[in-house]
C-alpha cells in the first residue's frame, strides 16, 4: 500500500465553489493526486470511500441540518486533521448573513412553509467549529489558488498551514494600490482576513470581506470613517453583514441594535 | 565635486544613455498617484519635479514586497542564485535619497543583509530636485538637501539643470553623455546666483506647518500619555503607514513547499508592526496586544530613535503617511498630540 | 536630557558568525533526545558536513534558530556549554506548531541551524566573582549553559549559588543532574517547587523561589553578579531580593524573552523601544530595565 497521506474532501451547505476552485487548479491537479491518496472527493470522483479513515479532511460548507451534524461528527472521528475549507465552513458565509438575529424560524417558514425535511431537522447555518474541533482554517469565498495549494501542501507534509493575522490591506498595499477608503469608497479591506492577494481592489473594486472578519477588526473606527464620508449606517451594517457570518454577531453584538 | 550642465531638451537622449547602464525605473502614473515602474519607452521618461511621492517608496527596488530569500530541500538550505539586473532609479528626490542612506546604514551595519546588499550594489541612484507640496516637510527633518547617497543629482536652476556627480559610477554615465553631447562641463558664470536662488526656492516651497521641535524627548515624556489610547481606538491596523514609509524595514518569512516535491522556498515579505501578531511569541504571549502599544512603537521609531546603535529618528518628511492613513494618524497629527501634552 | 545612544558599556555584541552562516541555515543531525519533563525535550545535535561548526564558539545565554524543512524556523536558547565542544544541545518545550513538528523528529533527522545570535552573558565580566544564578521553570535551559561553563572553569570564579524554582517536581529539568549536584562542594544549590514536594522533602523546598534567598547567607555585594531567567512574572520579585542584598543594578543580568525571528536585528519582531533584543539582548542589566521602557 502507498505511504501517501490520505485526503478526504467533504461538502455541506454552500455553493460547492471551494471544491470547484480546487478542481480549477488544473496545472497542479496531477501533482495533488500524486501527492495524496484521495479517498473522498464527490465533486471530482465516482468511487468514494465514505467510511475511510483519512489523515486530512477538508470540510466545505456550513452545517444546516441534524443529519449534516451527524455526518460531520463521523468525519471528525475518522480524520486525524480536520480543516474548515472555505468561508462557509469557517464562519458561515453568506447563508449566515442574518446570523443570530432571532428571526431564522420566521424566515425559514416564509420560504419553505410548514414542511418536514427528509434530510433531518433544519436550523440556522452554522460554521463547523460550533460542533467539532477544527485544526486549521483555509478561509475564502472561494480560497485563492496559491493560498489553498500552499495550505494543502503544508498539510500533506504533516504541518498545519501558517496563518498570518494580517488584513487584506497588506497584500493590497504590496500591489501598490491606492487606498479606496481615501477615495471615499466603502471598502472592507482593513476588517477582513488577508491571504486573497487583494484581486478585487487591484481591479479597482472594493473589498466585500469574503474571507471573513479578521481577529482585531476595528469596526467602530471604520463606521465613523464611512459616516464621515457620507454613508448611511444601515448601508454600512448591511455591507458588514453580507460576509460577516457568525463572527460579526458574536464579536459585535451591539451592531444589531442599530 | 564634479558638476556639469544639462538642458531639458536632451531628456530623450538622457534616457538612451541611462538605458545602456541598466533598467530605468522612474515614477509612472498609477490611478491618481504615481508608482516607480520600469520605463520601456522614452516617451514615459519625464523629469517629474511636481511628483513629490510615489505610493510605495524606493525600498521596493531594494527589498521587493515579496521574494524568495532561501530555497531548500530536505537536505540543505541555500540562497537562490537569481540574476539581479542593474536598475537605475531616476527621479528620486532628497527625501528618498535620505531614506536610502538610512536603509544603507541599517542593513549593512553589524550584520550585512545579503538580500539588500546584492540589490543595492546593482542600484544606480539618479536624483532630481523637486517642488514641495502641502504635505512635504523634509525641511523639518533636515532631509531637504542631501550631501551623499546619489550617483548623479539633477538640480533645476530654471534655465538648465546643474548636475552633481556623486560617484565614479555616476561619472561613467556622465562621460558617456558628454560624448553624446548632452552634458556640458562648462558651467555658466551665473551659476552661483542661480544655485542660491534654487536653494531659496526650495526653502520657500514648504507650507506644511508641522512642528517636530524636540519630538525625540517629547516621545520619551509621552510614554504613558492618554492620547495613545485615543489613537489606538481609531487605528484600523491596516498597516498602510508601514508599507508606504520609506524607512520601515520590518519583514516576516514564511516557508512554502512545492506540491509533491522535496523542495521549497523561504518567502520574505514586508510585515507591519501594526498587525496584531507582530510581537506574539510561541506560547501565545503577546508583548504588544493593544493597538495603542503598537502605534507607539511605530512612532518611537519615526520620532525618537530607530536603530539601537545610532539612536536617531528615521522620519524623512516625505509625507506618505499623511496622504495614506485613512483615519489621519500620521507624523503630523502625532506631533500635534505631543505638543499638546507639553502644554499641560 | 535623554541619552540617545544606546549604551554598549554593559555588554558588547560578541563576535558574529560569518554573514553567510547568519542567514543560510547549515544542517545539523539529531543524535539523541530525552524527555526532561512532560512537555520539555532535550535534543543533542551535531553538524553534518559543515566542519566550520565543529568548533563553533558561542556564549552562555545566546540562542540559535532551528529550521525544519517546510515547517519554518524558530529560535531556541542553547543549553549546552561552549566548554564542551562538538555537540550543541537544546531543551525545548512543546508550545506551538513548530515545536509540535520538532517533537515528531527522530534520531538521525536533519535540522537547519543559524546562529549563534544575541549578546549572551558576558562571562568575562563574571571572572573572579561570586555568582548567583536564579532559574525559574524553562529558564533552567539557557542557564544550564552558564552553569556548565562556570563548573568547567570553577577555579576562575568565586562562590557559585544556584536557586531553581519549578512549579512541581515533574517539571524540574535535568532532575538527576541537579540532585547529584546537591551533594557537590562546587555549588550551593537550592531547589523549590510551588506545589507538592512529597517524597523529596530533603532535597526540595516547598514554596517560591524567592524564599530560597534565606538559605544563602551573607554575600559580598561588591563582588557578586546575578543571572536570572524565568517566566516574566518572576523577574520583579527576584530583583527585589537581590536589591535587598545591596547588589549593584549593573551586576544583575536578566535574560528576556521576545519574538526573535531573524536573529540579526533586521526583521523587527523582537524590538523593545528602539533596541533589537536579538542583537542587543536577550541579556539586559537591571539598569537597562529601569532606563528603557517596556523591558519587563
Amino acid at each position: 500500500m502507498s505511504n501517501k497521506p490520505t485526503l478526504g474532501i467533504f461538502g455541506f451547505t454552500g455553493c460547492a465553489g471551494c471544491q470547484l476552485a480546487l478542481l480549477n487548479c488544473e496545472d497542479q491537479l496531477i501533482d495533488l493526486f500524486e501527492a495524496a491518496d484521495i479517498k473522498v472527493f464527490y465533486e471530482a470522483m465516482s468511487n468514494n470511500d465514505d467510511g475511510a479513515e483519512v489523515d486530512i479532511a477538508l470540510v466545505e460548507g456550513s452545517i444546516n441540518t441534524d443529519k449534516q451534524k451527524e455526518e460531520l461528527f463521523h468525519i471528525r472521528k475518522k480524520a486525524k486533521t480536520l480543516v474548515a475549507f472555505g468561508s462557509c465552513a469557517s464562519y458561515g458565509c453568506v447563508q449566515a448573513m442574518a446570523y443570530g438575529d432571532g428571526k431564522w424560524e420566521e424566515r425559514f417558514r416564509k420560504v419553505y412553509g410548514d414542511v418536514e425535511f427528509a434530510v433531518g431537522k433544519a436550523f440556522e447555518a452554522q460554521p463547523i467549529h460550533k460542533f467539532v474541533k477544527v485544526d486549521a482554517t483555509i478561509p475564502g469565498c472561494s480560497p485563492a489558488t496559491h493560498q489553498m495549494l500552499t495550505a494543502i501542501t503544508k498539510l500533506l507534509n504533516g504541518n498545519l498551514p501558517v496563518y498570518t493575522n494580517a488584513p487584506v490591506c497588506l497584500e493590497c498595499k504590496l500591489h501598490e494600490n491606492e487606498c479606496l477608503l481615501n477615495k471615499g469608497i466603502l471598502c472592507l479591506g482593513p476588517l477582513t482576513q488577508g491571504g486573497c492577494t487583494a484581486p478585487c481592489i487591484s481591479h479597482n473594486t472594493p473589498c466585500v470581506g469574503c474571507w471573513g472578519i479578521i481577529e482585531e477588526a476595528n469596526h467602530s473606527a471604520e463606521i465613523e470613517l464611512l459616516i464621515e464620508n457620507g454613508y448611511k449606517i444601515e448601508d454600512i451594517i448591511r455591507k458588514f453583514r453580507i460576509f460577516g457570518g457568525s463572527k460579526i454577531s458574536e464579536q459585535y453584538t451591539k451592531l444589531w441594535r442599530l | 565635486m564634479r558638476v556639469v550642465k544639462f538642458e531639458k531638451k536632451n531628456t530623450e537622449k538622457l534616457f538612451d544613455v541611462l538605458s545602456r547602464f541598466g533598467e530605468v525605473w522612474s515614477p509612472m502614473e498609477k490611478g491618481e498617484s504615481y508608482s516607480y515602474q520600469k520605463i520601456e519607452d522614452s516617451n514615459n521618461f519625464i523629469f517629474h519635479e511636481e511628483v513629490t511621492r510615489t505610493i510605495l517608496p524606493e525600498k521596493k527596488l531594494l527589498l521587493p514586497q515579496k521574494f524568495p530569500t532561501l530555497k531548500f530541500n530536505s537536505k540543505k538550505y541555500e540562497k537562490p542564485n537569481e540574476e539581479i539586473p542593474t536598475k537605475i532609479l531616476f527621479g528620486i528626490h532628497n527625501c528618498g535619497i535620505s531614506a536610502l542612506n538610512i536603509l544603507d546604514e541599517f542593513y549593512t551595519t553589524d550584520f550585512v543583509d545579503a538580500d539588500y546588499q546584492q540589490r543595492r550594489n546593482k542600484l544606480i541612484i539618479v536624483g532630481v530636485s523637486c517642488i514641495a507640496d502641502e504635505h512635504c516637510f523634509c525641511d523639518k527633518t533636515n532631509t531637504n538637501i542631501v550631501e551623499k547617497g546619489y550617483d548623479i543629482f539633477f538640480a533645476d536652476l530654471c534655465n538648465y539643470y546643474l548636475v552633481w556627480i556623486g560617484t565614479s559610477k555616476g561619472d561613467d554615465i556622465i562621460r558617456m553623455g558628454e560624448d553624446m553631447g548632452i552634458f556640458d562641463a562648462n558651467i555658466p558664470g551665473d551659476v552661483t546666483n542661480k544655485y542660491a536662488e534654487y536653494r531659496k526656492r526650495n526653502r520657500e516651497s514648504y507650507c506644511n506647518d508641522i512642528d517636530l521641535e524636540g519630538s525625540t524627548d517629547l516621545m520619551e515624556l509621552s510614554h504613558d500619555a492618554e492620547f495613545w489610547q485615543e489613537l489606538g481606538d481609531i487605528c484600523l491596523s491596516c498597516g498602510q503607514c508601514t508599507m508606504v514609509c520609506p524607512t520601515c524595514t520590518c519583514y516576516n518569512v514564511i516557508d512554502e513547499i512545492d506540491l509533491n516535491k522535496d523542495t521549497g522556498q523561504r518567502i520574505r515579505y514586508w510585515d507591519s508592526c501594526l498587525f496584531k501578531d507582530f510581537s506574539l511569541t510561541a506560547g501565545d504571549h503577546n508583548f504588544r496586544a493593544a493597538r495603542s502599544e503598537r502605534l507607539k512603537l511605530w512612532y518611537t521609531h519615526k520620532l525618537k530613535a530607530f536603530i539601537g546603535k545610532f539612536g536617531a529618528p528615521s522620519c524623512v518628511g516625505c509625507g506618505r503617511c499623511i496622504v495614506t492613513c485613512p483615519v489621519d494618524i500620521n507624523i503630523k497629527t502625532v506631533a500635534e498630540k505631543l505638543k499638546k501634552k507639553r502644554a499641560l | 536630557m535623554r541619552n540617545n545612544q544606546y549604551e554598549y558599556s554593559q555588554h558588547h555584541i560578541p563576535e558574529q558568525p560569518h554573514n553567510h552562516e547568519s542567514q543560510v541555515p547549515i544542517m545539523m543531525r539529531i543524535i539523541s533526545k530525552k524527555d526532561l519533563s512532560p512537555d520539555v525535550r532535550f535534543f543533542q545535535t551535531v553538524p553534518t558536513t559543515d566542519y566550520r561548526y565543529e568548533n563553533l564558539n558561542y556564549k552562555p545565554g545566546q540562542f540559535m534558530s532551528l529550521s525544519i524543512s517546510g515547517s519554518g524556523e524558530a529560535p531556541f536558547s542553547i543549553t549546552s556549554s561552549p566548554t564542551r565542544k562538538g555537540i550543541i544541545e537544546f531543551a525545548i518545550r512543546k508550545v506551538g506548531k513548530f515545536t509540535e513538528k520538532l517533537f515528531t523528529l527522530k534520531d538521525g533527522d536533519l535540522l537547519g541551524l543559524r546562529g549563534p545570535f544575541g549578546n549572551g552573558f558576558d562571562v568575562e565580566k563574571f571572572l573572579g566573582k561570586d555568582i548567583i544564578i536564579i532559574a525559574g521553570g524553562l529558564g533552567a535551559a539557557p542557564l544550564r549553559s552558564l552553569l556548565l561553563y562556570i563548573l568547567d572553569n570553577k577555579e576562575q570564579f568565586g562562590r557559585l549559588i544556584y536557586l531553581y524554582g519549578s512549579r512541581n517536581v515533574e517539571e524540574i529539568l535535568y532532575k538527576g543532574d541537579f540532585f547529584e549536584l546537591l551533594s557537590s562542594d562546587q555549588i550551593e544549590l537550592y531547589i523549590s517547587v510551588d506545589e507538592n514536594n512529597k517524597g523529596f522533602e530533603d532535597k526540595i523546598h516547598r514554596g517560591r523561589v524567592t524564599e530560597l534567598f534565606s538559605k544563602i547567607g551573607k554575600i559580598n555585594p561588591d563582588n557578586t553578579v546575578a543571572a536570572i531567567c524565568g517566566p516574566p512574572i518572576m523577574y520583579k520579585f527576584v530583583v527585589q531580593e537581590l536589591l535587598k542584598l545591596n547588589m549593584n543594578k549593573n551586576d544583575i543580568f536578566l535574560s528576556l524573552e521576545r519574538r526573535m525571528k531573524c536573529g540579526v536585528g533586521k526583521c523587527g519582531h523582537c524590538i523593545i523601544d528602539y533596541v533589537y533584543t536579538c542583537v542587543n539582548g536577550p541579556v539586559f542589566t537591571y539598569w537597562d530595565v529601569l532606563r528603557m521602557q517596556d523591558l519587563i
